[in-house]
C-alpha cells in the first residue's frame, strides 16, 4: 500500500510539473519596455526617434517595444540613475555625467565611450544665442553679452549640462581672445554671470524663462533648443551664432547593470546603435542636432550656422579636469557666484 | 495682472505726446525705467515659480509617512527604504459541549498577539520580524531577511514558514476558520533555514525550495538545532489562468509541496506535542513515552484552490512518513490527512486567498454592516495502524479523526473580523475518559484585529 502511495505521489509530481510547465510557456503577446533617461531638451528628438525605432525593431524581430523617456537637467538625471531610477540607457548632455554613473553607481562599464563610434556621441551641438526679434541690444558676439544692461539667460551649471557647455564656451572664448590669460577669462565670465537675472535648473526651464516669461535679452544655450524655439515661435526670435563656440558632444550609453537585470541588453544596444543609422541621423538633423554622418550633415548643412568650434579637450583638458576646476563645490563657478552677490 | 496694474500709471504718462526734445529724452528715460521695472517684476515672478519648483522637488524627496488600514508605513521618497508596522491580535473563546467531563478545555484565549515589523532596505532587501505574545510564552515566529533580485528569483534566510502546506501558508488573519484543519497537522510549521523562491510569469507560477533544520509535524522549529541533519522542503504552485479575463477560470490554482530529511534519534522530530490534535487543540493521538523520531522523514502535499467571485474552495491532501523508534523497535509510519474547505461571501464581495475586503465597512449610522462569509469544512486524519500498540496506546489514542465544521465570518472592515464556528470531530478508536472517548463538539468564537 505504501509503495502504491509512493508511485501515486511521484505520478502526481510529474503531472503537476507538466501542468506548471504548460503554464510557464503559455504564449502571450511579448512587450518589452526600455527606459531612456535623457537630458532636458531632447524630448522632441526622442519622441520622433523612439517611434522610428519601435517600427524598425518590430519589423526586424517581431517584438513590440515600449520606450519610456525621462527628462531633466543632465546632472540631476545622472544622480537619479545612480539612486535607482532604472534607466536601461542614458542619453545625457555630457560625458562627465555618465562617468559619474560609472564611478558612483558602478552601473556602467568604464570603457563605455569605446563601445560606440565617435566616443559614443552620435550627434553634436553647440552653444548659440537666441535674441528677441530685431535684436534690440545688438548682440553679435560674446563681448556684447557682458555689456551693462544686457540680461543673459543661461541655466545653472551646477545642475544643467547645457549650462556647463555655455559656461565653458564663454570661458574658452575669453581665453582665446586674451591669449590664454586665465585671469582675464575669469573676469569675463564673472561679468557674464553678473548679467544673469535668474538661473533655471535645466535648459528647458531657461528657455521657458526667456521665451514664455519674456525675461532677459539673450538666451545662451543649446543650438537645437534655440532653433526649436525659433521654429515654434513663428518669427519672434533670432538665432545669433557667435564667432567661436564649443563643440558639445552629448554622449549615450547602455546602463549595463540595469539592462542586464531587465534582460534588455540586446535591445538597448540596438537602440543606441540605431542612432548612427541614416534614419537616426536624419531624425537628429531634423531636430536641430548636428549629425555625425557626413552625407546627412551635408544634406542639412544650410540649417546649421558655420562657426569655429573648439573642443573641451583642447581648452580644458577634458571633462574631469574642467569639472574639478569650475563646477565642483567651491570651484570657480561657486566663487564667481559669491563675488556677484 | 498685478504687473499691469503697477505699470499702468507710468504707461499712461508715456502716452502723452512730447512737447520738445527735452521731453522726448525724459520720455525715453521713463520708457527705459518702465522696461527695467517690467523685467524686475518678471524676474521676481519667475524666481517665485522656480522657488515653488524647488519646494515641490524637495517635498517629493522627503520621506512619506502614512497611517491607514495597512498599518504605519514610512518610506523614503525613492521607495528604496521602507518600514511598516503591522499588528495582529486574536481573542478567542472555546466552549466544548458533551465533552465527557474533560476539564480544562473551555475558556478565553489570547490566541495571537503579534506586532509585525517589516520593511525594505536598499530597494532589494526585505526583512520581517514577528514575535508573538499570545499563548503562554513569548516566541519569535518570523525573523528573516529576503533578497529580491527579481520577483522570480529571491533568496530568504532566517525563520519563516516552511513551504509545504497550502492551508498553513495562508496568512493567519484570513483563514476560513479560526483554526486550521487536520491536514495542517501533518505539515511542518516555521523553521530556520535558507530558501530560494519566486513568482514567475506574472504570478502564474510560484516556486520555493529550501533547506531547513527540520521540524516535526505542525511544529515550529527552535532558533537553533544542532542535530546534524537538514530537511529539504519545496513547493510548486501554479495559477495557469491568472492573467486570463475569464472570471470562471482565473482563480484556479494547484500545486505540490513536499519535504525530505533525516532525523537523529530525538523527540523534537515527532509532531508538535508528540501527537496530533483536533480543531479544538485537544490531543486525540499521542506517541508513547520513549518514542523518538529516528531516520528518514518525508512529506507530500498535493493542494489546490479555486476562487471565483464570492465563492472559495481549498483542498489539500498530506502524507507524512517518519521512521520512529522505541528502544530497539523501529517502524516506518505513514499518516495521511485531507481536507476540503468552501466559503461563500453572502454580501457579494470577492473571496481570495488573501481574504475578503468589505465593500461597505461597518457603519450602522449609514446602514453599512461589512461583509459576511459562510464557511464549511470537512477533514480527516488517518494514523498508520502500525503505530499501535507499540508506539501509541490504542486505549487512549484514536486511529483516525473525522472533523466537520460550519462557521460565519463577519468582516466589519478590512481590519476587524469576528468569527464563530461549530466544529464536530469524531474518532475511530480511542476510549471513554480520553479526548477520543466521545465526539468533540465545540463552539469557537474570535474577535480579531489585523492591520
Amino acid at each position: 500500500m505504501k509503495t502504491v502511495t509512493k508511485i501515486l505521489a511521484l505520478g502526481g509530481v510529474a503531472v503537476l510539473l507538466a501542468l506548471a510547465g504548460t503554464a510557464m510557456f503559455q504564449s502571450e503577446a511579448k512587450e518589452i519596455k526600455l527606459l531612456n533617461v535623457s537630458y532636458d531638451p531632447t524630448r522632441e528628438l526622442y519622441q520622433e526617434y523612439d517611434a522610428a525605432f519601435v517600427k524598425y525593431w518590430k519589423e526586424k524581430t517581431g517584438e513590440t517595444v515600449v520606450i519610456q523617456q525621462s527628462h531633466g537637467g543632465s546632472g540631476k538625471q545622472a544622480r537619479s540613475v545612480i539612486d535607482g531610477l532604472g534607466g536601461d540607457v542614458v542619453t545625457l548632455a555630457l560625458a562627465y555625467d555618465i562617468d559619474a554613473i560609472v564611478q558612483k553607481g558602478k552601473l556602467i562599464a568604464p570603457d563605455w565611450q569605446k563601445r560606440l563610434p565617435q566616443n559614443s556621441t552620435p550627434y553634436t551641438s553647440t552653444i548659440v544665442f537666441l535674441v528677441r526679434k530685431g535684436n534690440p541690444k545688438g548682440i553679435k558676439d560674446w563681448d556684447d553679452l557682458v555689456k551693462p544692461g544686457v540680461g543673459i539667460i543661461p541655466a545653472n551649471p551646477k545642475t544643467s549640462g547645457a549650462a556647463r557647455w555655455a559656461y565653458l564656451a564663454a570661458w574658452g572664448y575669453a581665453l582665446k581672445k586674451n591669449n590664454g590669460d586665465e585671469a582675464k577669462a575669469r573676469e569675463f565670465v564673472t561679468r557674464f554671470y553678473k548679467n544673469v537675472p535668474v538661473l533655471d535648473s535645466g535648459a528647458r526651464g531657461a528657455t521657458t524663462t526667456f521665451v514664455k516669461r519674456g525675461i532677459g535679452d539673450v538666451l545662451v544655450g543649446w543650438e537645437n533648443e534655440a532653433m526649436l524655439s525659433l521654429k515654434e515661435s513663428g518669427g519672434d526670435f533670432e538665432v545669433i551664432a557667435p564667432s567661436i563656440s564649443i563643440l558639445a558632444e552629448p554622449p549615450v550609453a547602455i546602463v549595463d547593470r540595469v539592462a542586464k537585470k531587465h534582460g534588455t541588453e540586446a535591445l538597448a544596444k540596438a537602440y543606441l546603435e540605431y542612432l548612427y543609422s541614416p534614419e537616426g541621423q536624419e531624425i537628429a538633423a531634423r531636430n536641430f542636432y548636428r549629425p555625425r554622418n557626413q552625407e546627412i550633415a551635408a544634406k542639412y548643412a544650410d540649417k546649421f550656422p558655420k562657426l569655429t568650434l573648439f573642443t573641451i579637450d583642447e581648452v580644458f583638458g577634458g571633462w574631469q579636469k574642467a569639472n574639478k576646476t569650475h563646477f565642483a563645490d567651491g570651484g570657480i563657478f561657486d566663487q564667481i557666484q559669491r563675488e556677484n552677490r | 495682472m498685478k504687473r499691469t496694474l503697477l505699470l499702468l500709471p507710468l504707461a499712461a504718462a508715456l502716452a502723452v505726446p512730447p512737447a520738445n526734445a527735452s521731453d522726448a529724452d525724459e520720455i525715453n528715460a521713463l520708457k527705459q525705467q518702465l522696461q527695467a521695472l517690467d523685467q524686475k517684476i518678471r524676474v521676481l515672478e519667475r524666481q517665485r515659480e522656480l522657488d515653488d519648483e524647488v519646494a515641490a522637488t524637495k517635498a517629493k524627496d522627503a520621506p512619506r509617512v502614512s497611517l491607514g488600514e495597512r498599518g504605519l508605513n514610512i518610506r523614503s521618497a525613492d521607495t528604496n527604504f521602507a518600514f511598516q508596522l503591522h499588528g495582529l491580535v486574536q481573542v478567542d473563546n472555546r466552549t466544548f459541549f458533551r465533552d465527557g467531563n474533560l476539564k480544562g478545555n473551555d475558556g478565553f484565549l489570547l490566541r495571537r498577539a503579534r506586532p509585525i515589523f517589516q520593511g525594505t532596505l536598499y530597494r532589494d532587501f526585505d526583512f520581517m520580524f514577528v514575535p508573538d505574545f499570545g499563548g503562554s510564552s513569548v516566541q519569535i515566529f518570523d525573523a528573516y531577511l529576503n533578497y529580491r533580485y527579481e520577483p522570480w528569483l529571491q533568496l530568504r534566510a532566517g525563520k519563516f514558514k516552511s513551504p509545504v502546506g497550502l492551508e498553513y501558508l495562508q496568512s493567519d488573519p484570513v483563514t476560513h476558520f479560526t483554526e486550521r484543519s487536520l491536514v495542517t497537522a501533518l505539515v511542518p510549521g516555521r523553521d530556520v533555514g535558507f530558501q530560494i523562491w519566486g513568482d514567475a510569469l506574472q504570478g502564474r507560477l510560484s516556486y520555493a525550495a529550501g533547506v531547513f533544520n527540520g521540524a516535526g509535524d505542525a511544529r515550529n522549529g527552535g532558533s537553533s538545532d544542532f542535530e546534524d541533519h537538514r530537511e529539504f522542503a519545496g513547493r510548486v504552485f501554479t495559477q495557469p489562468f491568472k492573467t486570463s479575463d475569464n472570471e470562471w477560470i482565473k482563480g484556479i490554482g494547484f500545486g505540490l509541496g513536499g519535504s525530505w530529511g533525516n532525523v537523529s534519534s530525538n523527540s523534537t522530530g515527532l509532531p508538535n506535542g508528540s501527537g496530533y490534535a483536533t480543531d479544538g487543540a485537544q490531543r486525540f493521538f499521542s506517541y508513547n513515552n520513549g518514542v523518538v523520531a529516528s531516520g528518514d522523514r518525508w512529506r507530500l502535499s498535493p493542494q489546490a484552490y479555486y476562487f471565483t467571485g464570492p465563492f472559495s474552495l481549498l483542498a489539500e491532501y498530506a502524507i507524512s512518513r517518519q521512521e520512529i523508534q522505541a528502544g530497539a523497535l523501529k517502524a516506518d509510519l505513514e499518516h495521511r490527512a485531507w481536507e476540503v474547505t468552501a466559503g461563500w461571501v453572502l454580501t457579494g464581495e470577492d473571496a481570495s486567498f488573501t481574504g475578503v475586503n468589505p465593500k461597505n465597512p461597518f457603519n450602522p449610522k449609514d446602514g453599512h454592516w461589512g461583509a459576511l462569509q459562510l464557511v464549511a469544512r470537512y477533514a480527516e486524519l488517518d494514523i498508520d495502524n502500525d503505530a499501535f500498540p507499540i508506539f501509541a496506546n490504542p486505549a487512549s489514542s484514536a486511529t483516525a479523526a473525522q472533523a466537520w465544521a460550519v462557521g460565519l465570518n463577519w468582516y466589519l472592515n478590512k481590519n476587524i473580523r469576528a468569527s464563530a464556528s461549530f466544529n464536530r470531530t469524531t474518532f475511530t478508536g480511542g476510549k471513554a475518559g480520553a479526548v477520543s472517548g466521545q465526539p468533540e463538539e465545540a463552539l469557537f468564537t474570535r474577535v480579531q484585529l489585523a492591520f
